[in-house]
């Protein structure tokens, strides 16, 4: 390589100096800081995060051996465990001279091991030889990968050349073979997912999409007036028509070589069998059912959805629905239930897919726009243009998580490491990076174990289709208590399987929403002057407890106070009410935390509980404790109790029973309490309408 | 006081370092520098919590960084406690301690002097 191309050299390289000696690293700075940018790391934890964010961008290594909390063996192992030891060159320099510590850094990869004290001269020579060695190796790779890439793009090129070239003959408008190769994907994608025995590896689908463009190359054999005839075929006409398939298949058989690869192996099914039907009625061989490859009954039904929804000499245009239904009804003959579920349950994707704009157009502009780019600046290989893509991404993103208020967060397994926006970090108080959080006492005692662990989960259940989770959890700042909600993406390898690699996300403080929702279900259930539950709420709750344990003894008491109109008209109503809440207070004091205490209206009040026994002693206890002195008034009350033993568990025979057992309490002289028995059966409700008015 | 005569004053060897370095003006704007350094106080203070981990990690610093300045005196004591507290707290330790605390005294009053001389 020439001295030229050195010149040309666009940005400054950069050198990343990990030391914990704030001198040690000035020294090397004033060197070095003339010609490269320079990042500093105090310890090996650092070294690792900026790393992890720089990657590639990085040319150069500094280490030191001796750190706090990483030390330089530390970063080279975990280099080593993301392989990054292999495009970023690394320089020990220590005065750790012992031979062992030599020797174990350069079976961990390091380029040079330079002990203190250094000459300046030798020591920058040694930096500069060093990115120029890895810069040319880099570029050398850089041009090979832009080569295949190349070479990629033409013989895709060569496939939609040759393909166009068939479709020119019929007078189609170039897109069928586009389209074919979208639905193809689609397809072939979402059945991969949907069918654990169909899962097709994404080399596979990549395959059987490229050699689908060459489904219809028979027909270069079909003469034209057949081929683009206006009307309906003769059945001589449509005989020869059929033989493309086995004339394609013939082309590619006899190809003079590659007839072992996977491409040509794949297009020969495509070919021969894509007018082949589930139930064998296809043609040319009238295979049946999986007898036919998946690619070849995949391109057929693509290729029937193709030729419905466009328009030939022949017909018209069918919208998507009317083409999907004619196929799933079988009037383009029978293809694998099991794609005709994928057809249905797709909806609407191949549409938006085909003609919002198509994918495959997209595709071809973009790589235009890349080799346009790339032409305006020669000097950039299409790996630097990435990079440069990924710093500008990496502005935006660091800018737009300033700027909000959410703690966001990355986490890797390997290394196991959280990195936190600069916000998140502050508002946690936390530093933005931390190693191992999993056994960070300060995130344990803020997340609890419980949350940890749910979160942790939930996480690696997801899969790469699905990858977001949502989770409510308290967290603890500062001494308070407070509502969050975490946002999190599960982060998974390209691998077969994939591999779990971590998480992003972020957490937003709900606490005001949640609190003031709280608030309101408060409002919904409870009475607003006793602070019991309201008739509604209870009877709901009772009703559930009645269900869920149909076996256990309950009983529903009624009780409402004697002469409680007489207290309202001698002190009024303010007074009135602080009766009630002080009988609503008597109540709770008497009664067990799984009881359903609960204000009927006006004064009357309602008990749900278990009891054991007869329910006498559970019921004698309460009433007991109800009656007494409010201030002057002396307060008495009537009750009734209805029990499901013997009026079964219908919450409303219970609330009438109970009613009527009141009634009797009443009408015998106030101040008792009851329970229902059927010779009451007849007798009338205190709080039902007819309701005998002697208090109200 | 020259930089020469500086480092007569610390017991450090001035055509090594400008040999090494090759600037004098370099050499001299880090040796002022090492009036910032704080790795002596993380030595105290660990020596004094007996966090033993932190002073050979403080010890070891110093060690480096008077390497690099070829201050020879205050490199040696610091050497033999780096090597003394590898393998934890010793008998010989304390003593090892002290005397770097004497050398980094002598270390620091040169410099101050020269530094009185080329006010920043």
């Amino acid at each position: 390589m020439s001295l030229n191309s050195n010149e040309k050299r666009s940005p400054r390289q950069t050198i990343l100096i990990a030391d914990d000696s704030e001198m040690n690293r000035s020294i090397l700075t004033d060197m070095l800081g003339d010609e490269y940018e320079i990042i500093e790391a105090e310890n090996g934890v650092e070294a690792v995060s900026i790393l992890q964010k720089y990657g590639n961008a990085i040319s150069l290594l500094l280490l030191d051996i001796v750190m706090p909390q990483m030390d330089g063996f530390g970063v080279l192992t975990v280099m080593n465990q993301h392989r990054w030891i292999e495009d970023i060159p690394v320089i020990v320099i220590s005065s750790e001279s012992a031979s062992t510590h030599v020797e174990r850094a350069y079976e961990l990869g390091v380029t040079e091991f330079i002990s203190r004290p250094f000459d300046a001269l030798i020591l920058h020579r040694r930096v500069v030889n060093t990115i120029l060695l890895y810069a040319k190796q880099k570029r050398l790779i850089d041009l090979v990968a832009d080569q295949i890439y190349e070479k990629e793009q033409q013989s895709g090129l060569m496939v939609d050349i040759l393909s166009h070239i068939v479709e020119f003959r019929n007078g189609e408008s170039g897109q069928h073979v586009l389209h074919i190769r979208t639905l193809t994907e689609l397809l072939l994608r979402y059945l991969s997912n949907k069918d654990e025995t169909c899962q097709l590896s994404r080399s596979e689908i990549a395959l059987i999409c490229t050699a689908s463009a060459l489904h219809d190359i028979g027909k270069i054999s079909i003469p034209g007036e057949i081929l683009n005839k206006p009307g309906r075929l003769t059945k001589e006409e449509f005989d020869t028509m059929k033989t493309h398939t086995l004339v394609g298949a013939e082309m590619l058989k006899a190809l003079p070589m590659h007839q072992e690869h996977p491409l040509v192996k794949t297009a020969y099914e495509i070919c021969r069998w894509h007018h082949e039907r589930y139930d064998g009625r296809g043609y040319p061989d009238g295979l049946k059912g999986d007898e036919i490859p998946i690619s070849a009954q995949v391109v057929a039904l693509a290729d029937v959805y193709d030729a419905l929804t466009s328009e030939r000499v022949y017909k018209k245009a069918f919208p998507h629905d009317v083409a999907v239904n004619m196929i799933l009804n079988g009037e383009c003959g029978q293809f694998n239930p099991l794609l005709m579920e994928c057809l249905k349950e797709m909806g609407g994707i191949l549409e938006e897919e085909l003609h919002s704009d198509s994918r495959a157009r997209t595709n071809q502009r973009q790589i235009q726009n890349i080799a346009e780019e790339m032409l305006r600046h020669e000097e950039l290989s299409a790996s630097e243009r990435t990079l440069q893509l990924l710093e500008h991404e990496r502005m935006k993103y660091s800018f737009f998580a300033d700027m909000s208020e959410e703690i966001q967060f990355e986490y890797t397994t390997n290394p196991s490491m959280v990195t936190l926006s600069s916000y998140g970090a502050k508002k946690l108080g936390l530093e933005e990076i931390l190693m191992e959080p999993h056994q960070d006492k300060r995130i344990q005692e803020m997340l609890g174990e419980g949350t940890l662990k749910t979160l942790s989960e939930q996480l690696r259940n997801t899969t790469p289709e699905n990858p977001q989770v949502k989770v409510d959890h308290e967290i603890l700042i500062n001494g308070e208590r407070r509502w969050m909600r975490t946002i999190g993406r599960a982060m998974w390898s390209a691998d077969e399987p994939p591999k779990y690699m971590g998480a992003i996300g972020k957490t937003t403080d709900i606490h005001d929403e949640r609190t003031r929702i709280d608030a309101l279900v408060q409002m919904a259930s409870h009475d607003s002057l006793t602070g019991l539950f309201n008739h509604n709420y209870a009877k709901q709750r009772i009703k559930d407890k009645l269900e869920k344990r149909p076996g256990a003894t309950f009983a529903l008491a009624i009780f409402d106070l004697d002469y409680f109109k007489q207290a309202n008209d001698n002190y009024g109503h303010m007074f009135g009410d602080k009766v009630l809440i002080h009988t609503a207070d008597q109540l709770r004091r008497s009664i067990r935390g799984e009881d359903i205490p609960a204000r009927v209206g006006g004064d009357e009040f309602l008990i749900f509980l278990e009891y054991k026994d007869e329910g006498e002693t559970a019921i004698r206890r309460i009433f007991n404790s109800l009656e007494g002195t409010y201030e002057d008034f002396q307060i008495s009350i009537s009750m009734g109790v209805a029990r499901t033993t013997i009026v079964g568990t219908d919450y409303d025979e219970l609330f009438h029973a109970a009613d009527q057992a009141l009634y009797a309490v009443k009408r015998a002289g106030r101040g008792e309490y009851a329970f229902y028995n059927n010779t009451m059966k007849e007798m009338l409700s205190v709080i039902s309408p007819i309701d005998g008015s002697e208090e109200r | 006081m020259t930089l020469k005569e500086c480092y007569m004053a610390l017991g450090g060897d001035y055509d090594e370092v400008l040999a090494r370095l090759r600037s004098e003006k370099m050499v001299q704007k880090f040796v002022l520098k090492f009036l910032n350094d704080k790795s002596y106080e993380l030595l105290e203070t660990s020596m004094e919590t007996k966090n033993y981990e932190e002073a050979f990690r403080a010890a070891h610093t110093i060690k480096g960084v008077c390497q690099n300045l070829s201050f020879t005196k205050l490199y040696e004591s610091s050497s033999r406690l780096t090597e003394n507290l590898r393998s934890g707290y010793g008998e010989k330790t304390d003593s090892l301690v002290s005397q770097v605390a004497e050398d980094y005294k002598q270390t620091i009053t040169a410099i101050k002097e020269l530094q009185g001389e080329n006010p920043v």
